[in-house]
């Protein structure tokens, strides 16, 4: 018989082992599913997973897509290591999209090296911006980060449709809803000839590397950390523990409104309706199954964009909607939390030792 | 009719502890039966297994000669046995009555007059229509006692229920279970407090390391014998040694004010009071008078006006608890768990909370783990916190050596002034021991104390001046030589 006991603490290697069994069990219920379907299994998960990626073009595409994911869930997991729910990077994100849109319109008809670095600073402007207003709101009035950060989103896609049909819809278009296209001085560069992976990859990156160094190495991550934990604690420690939550707010915002500035600047070159596939949503399975670490968000990023090209090619060549990627998105999730019940409890065998 | 309560050869094993080891224990209707033990001793997990909470390992449990499957909390309530948890378990922002109709399947009238006609038997003025966090903790505990006696149980067991008291709801309480006791209802009362078992039950039953030690009448013990069965060891009696403190002024607090927007908080007026080097000021008083709010003022948690503190001749009422430490003050708050440490963070990091700048934790905004944890070893050497892992989450340690752990983490800086609230609060004998101990240390190292504390007995031991708090304002200043404890309730009552 098998039983169930609690742990003395939480165990450390299960902590880093979970994703990866969360993963596993994703690929087991994926094909299954493919197999209900009529699919071979296997078959469907290489078509999936491998085929993708197995090329130049498809691994330029994955780190492409994982750029944003991985931009946001650094932001997020400053949120969310200090308890603070921000939920709402989507709408961060678009804003962030909205503001280096507009100033990159501003531009549209001149060049110049200075163009890219302000319309990159807009766009982490804007995401900070947007990100102030669920902050301000639970710091000050109480109220819950998660309703608001979320409510938000829909606010921000539905000023970004205005825009785009509206006052900065581009004359010359013919009615289409997107704007004129930047110039090229607001573009950010692309990496190689024929690729579409850009010099966003590089603000992911850079963000990586602040992100460990300021939470594991600075007073200031310190403190975030208290804060978010406790703001009477924070209080008598002698922290601003008010103007903290702010802060992981505001570096969040930052994040996510990159991301949209790589999706606007890099290969598309213009605001349209759709600026991001969600990211910002996705973004939180990327931020816990990389169990909020850096290097761990760097891995999960690249896993979950997977489900993003894996659902095109499996519309290509299977014949089944993308939204697949969703579901495989979701299963993870939901196995990564199923699987974080072995952090607190392990299974015994009874017989076995007594 | 007779209740009779068997518990027989219960047996409940946790990794690394066993916390119930073939404990058998009978009780019956009409008398007051206490469970004693220290903190980890197994009684809250033996009571925890008789409201279903728990599932033993190995043993049965006998309702008037019924063998009990409880397999959930739901269980114990169908069997009529009825459970008050330390801590309270009610949706703070409910009524009273909505909290008590949550888990009943009654009419909402027929029940709200079941619960008026208890709460005039017993003499228990609640209003039913306001959220519970209106309420005292007294009143909280009496909202759980209702929704016990709604379900007209057979058993009642209290787990610690002074805990959260003060002096005179402790007395109203009594008074009601001795009541409840007369009806019928077999009571079974769990505690460390040995003058409470006195005061209060009828039979004792010591438990000590999982293992029940004795089972005897109260009439056959008194408070020592009753200490030395509980601690397994003779206790040694700790007894400040009064001497003639000095005249050299280390605190003085001129007019201070503080009046609060919140108002479930209490207002503080005309505050004025002075510590001497090497002296305790005691500030006693029934909770929720002002205490919280003095020890936030004297913390710098609430700012207030900078010339109503002066400290070592320096005004600082206008700094932050940090700038204030640095004027060489530290600070143990009530709350454990809330406030004074970080339960989720390991045991290194808390220690980091006090961030003294001469212990150079954060040298130029970065971290300095080598230094936190060097000095957190010597915190837990120094200090006997019962472990030697400092990067155990601090949530794994008991009540006791947290405390112990909060307190070094003060003291290390030798801080001329530690302003304390509460110390001992929920702790067992030993670490209570331990606590006081430390306290006088200080006090014979020629530093001072303000120790603001609920526990009039703990008061009376180590100050060696106490005024009293009452609707924020405090009484004068006496030698603590002088005081009874009899006079203190006076005070505290708002009388003269």
């Amino acid at each position: 018989m098998i039983k169930i006991v609690k742990r003395d603490q939480p165990s450390r290697a299960i902590f880093f082992l979970t994703p990866i069994l969360a993963i596993f069990l994703t690929l087991v219920a994926g094909g299954l599913i493919f197999y209900i379907l009529g699919f071979k299994p296997f078959e469907a998960l290489k078509f999936f997973f491998i085929v993708p990626i197995a090329d130049k073009y498809g691994f330029s595409e994955l780190l492409l897509k994982a750029t944003p994911l991985c931009l946001i869930a650094i932001g997020l997991s400053f949120c969310f290591k200090s308890n603070n729910w921000n939920i709402g990077a989507e709408g961060q994100l678009t804003f962030g999209a909205i503001v280096s849109g507009g100033v990159a319109l501003l531009f549209y008809e001149q060049e110049g090296f200075y163009i890219l670095p302000i319309v990159i600073l807009a766009g982490a402007i804007g995401g900070m911006l947007y990100a102030s207003i669920p902050a301000i709101l639970k710091t000050y009035f109480n109220t819950n980060e998660i309703l608001v950060s979320l409510m938000l989103v829909y606010v921000s896609k539905l000023i970004l449709d205005y825009l785009v049909v509206g006052p900065w819809s581009n004359p010359e278009g013919f009615n289409f809803p997107e704007t004129r296209q930047f110039s090229d001085s607001a573009r950010l560069p692309l990496l190689f000839e024929g690729l579409r992976i850009h010099a966003g990859i590089f603000l992911a990156l850079a963000a990586v590397v602040i992100s460990w160094f300021v939470f594991y190495k600075t007073y200031l991550g310190f403190q975030m950390k208290v804060s978010g934990f406790s703001l009477k604690t924070a209080k008598y420690a002698g922290y601003k523990g008010k103007k903290m939550i702010i802060l992981v707010f505001l570096i969040s915002g930052a994040c996510a409104g990159l991301a949209g500035v790589g999706e606007i600047t890099g290969p598309i070159g213009q605001l349209h309706r759709e600026v991001s596939p969600d990211y910002g949503f996705t973004a939180i399975i990327v931020a816990f199954l990389g169990r909020l670490h850096p290097v761990g968000i760097i891995f999960a990023s690249l896993v979950v964009a997977i489900t993003y090209l894996g659902a095109e090619t499996a519309q290509i060549f299977m014949q089944i909607p993308k939204y697949t990627g969703q579901v495989f998105q979701g299963m993870i999730l939901f196995f990564l939390l199923a699987s974080d019940y072995l952090l607190f409890f392990k299974f015994k065998f009874i017989g076995s030792k007594k | 009719m007779n209740t009779n309560l068997k518990i027989s050869n219960v047996t409940k094993i946790y990794p690394g502890c066993v916390a119930n080891d073939n404990v058998s224990l009978e009780f019956n209707s009409g008398k007051i039966y206490a469970l004693l033990g220290e903190n980890g001793a197994g009684k809250s997990t033996l009571v925890k297994i008789l409201s279903g909470v728990i599932i033993p390992d190995e043993g049965k449990i006998y309702l008037n000669e019924n063998n009990l499957k409880l397999n959930s909390p739901l269980d114990a309530k169908k069997n009529d046995i009825g459970m008050v948890f330390q801590h309270f378990n009610l949706f703070e922002t409910l009524s009273v009555f909505e909290n008590l109709i949550i888990d009943s399947d009654e009419e909402r009238e027929s029940l709200r007059e079941k619960i008026d006609s208890i709460m005039r038997k017993y003499n228990f003025s609640i209003d039913l229509d306001i959220p519970v966090l209106n309420l005292s903790a007294g009143q909280k505990q009496k909202v759980e006692i209702i929704r016990c006696l709604i379900r007209n149980p057979k058993v009642l067991i209290m787990d610690e229920p002074t805990s959260v008291l003060t002096e005179q709801e402790t007395s109203e309480l009594f008074l009601s279970l001795k009541k409840f006791s007369e009806e019928g209802i077999l009571i079974i009362y769990i505690t460390h407090k040995l003058k409470e078992v006195m005061e209060l039950c009828d039979e004792v039953a010591v438990m000590r390391r999982g293992k029940l030690v004795s089972v005897s009448e109260i009439k056959n013990e008194n408070i020592e014998s009753l200490a030395n069965k509980m601690v397994g060891q003779n206790l040694k009696t700790i007894k400040k040694k009064k001497e003639k403190t000095s005249s050299d002024q280390l605190i003085n607090i001129i007019n201070l004010n503080f009046i609060s927007e919140d108002p479930f908080e209490t207002n503080l007026s005309d505050i004025n009071f002075s510590v001497n080097r090497g002296e305790c000021l005691g500030i006693a008083g029934i909770s929720g008078n002002g205490q919280s709010e003095l020890f936030q003022v004297l913390s710098g948690e609430i700012i207030s006006d900078k010339n109503s503190i002066e400290f070592n001749k320096n005004y600082i009422g206008d700094l932050n608890p940090q700038e204030r430490r640095e004027y060489l003050m530290a600070f143990s708050p009530e709350d454990r768990l809330e406030q004074a440490a970080i339960p989720q963070m390991a045991i290194f990091e808390n220690v980091a909370l006090n961030n003294f700048k001469s212990s150079n934790f954060f040298n130029n905004g970065l971290i300095n783990e080598n230094k936190i944890k060097e000095h957190s070893k010597k915190i837990i050497s120094d200090f006997n916190v019962n472990t030697d892992n400092i990067e155990l989450k601090s949530q794994f340690l008991s009540g006791g050596n947290l405390q112990k752990l909060i307190i070094g983490r003060e003291l290390i800086t030798s801080p001329d002034l530690l302003i304390c609230f509460n110390p001992t609060w929920g702790l067992d004998v030993g670490a209570i021991n331990y606590i006081h101990e430390t306290l006088i240390k200080i006090n014979e190292q020629n530093k001072s104390i303000i120790l603001i504390s609920t526990d009039t007995d703990e008061l009376l031991k180590l100050s060696d001046k106490i005024s009293v708090i009452h609707k924020g304002k405090l009484s004068k200043i006496m030698n603590a030589d002088e005081v009874t404890s009899e006079k203190l309730g006076i005070l505290m009552g708002g009388g003269n």
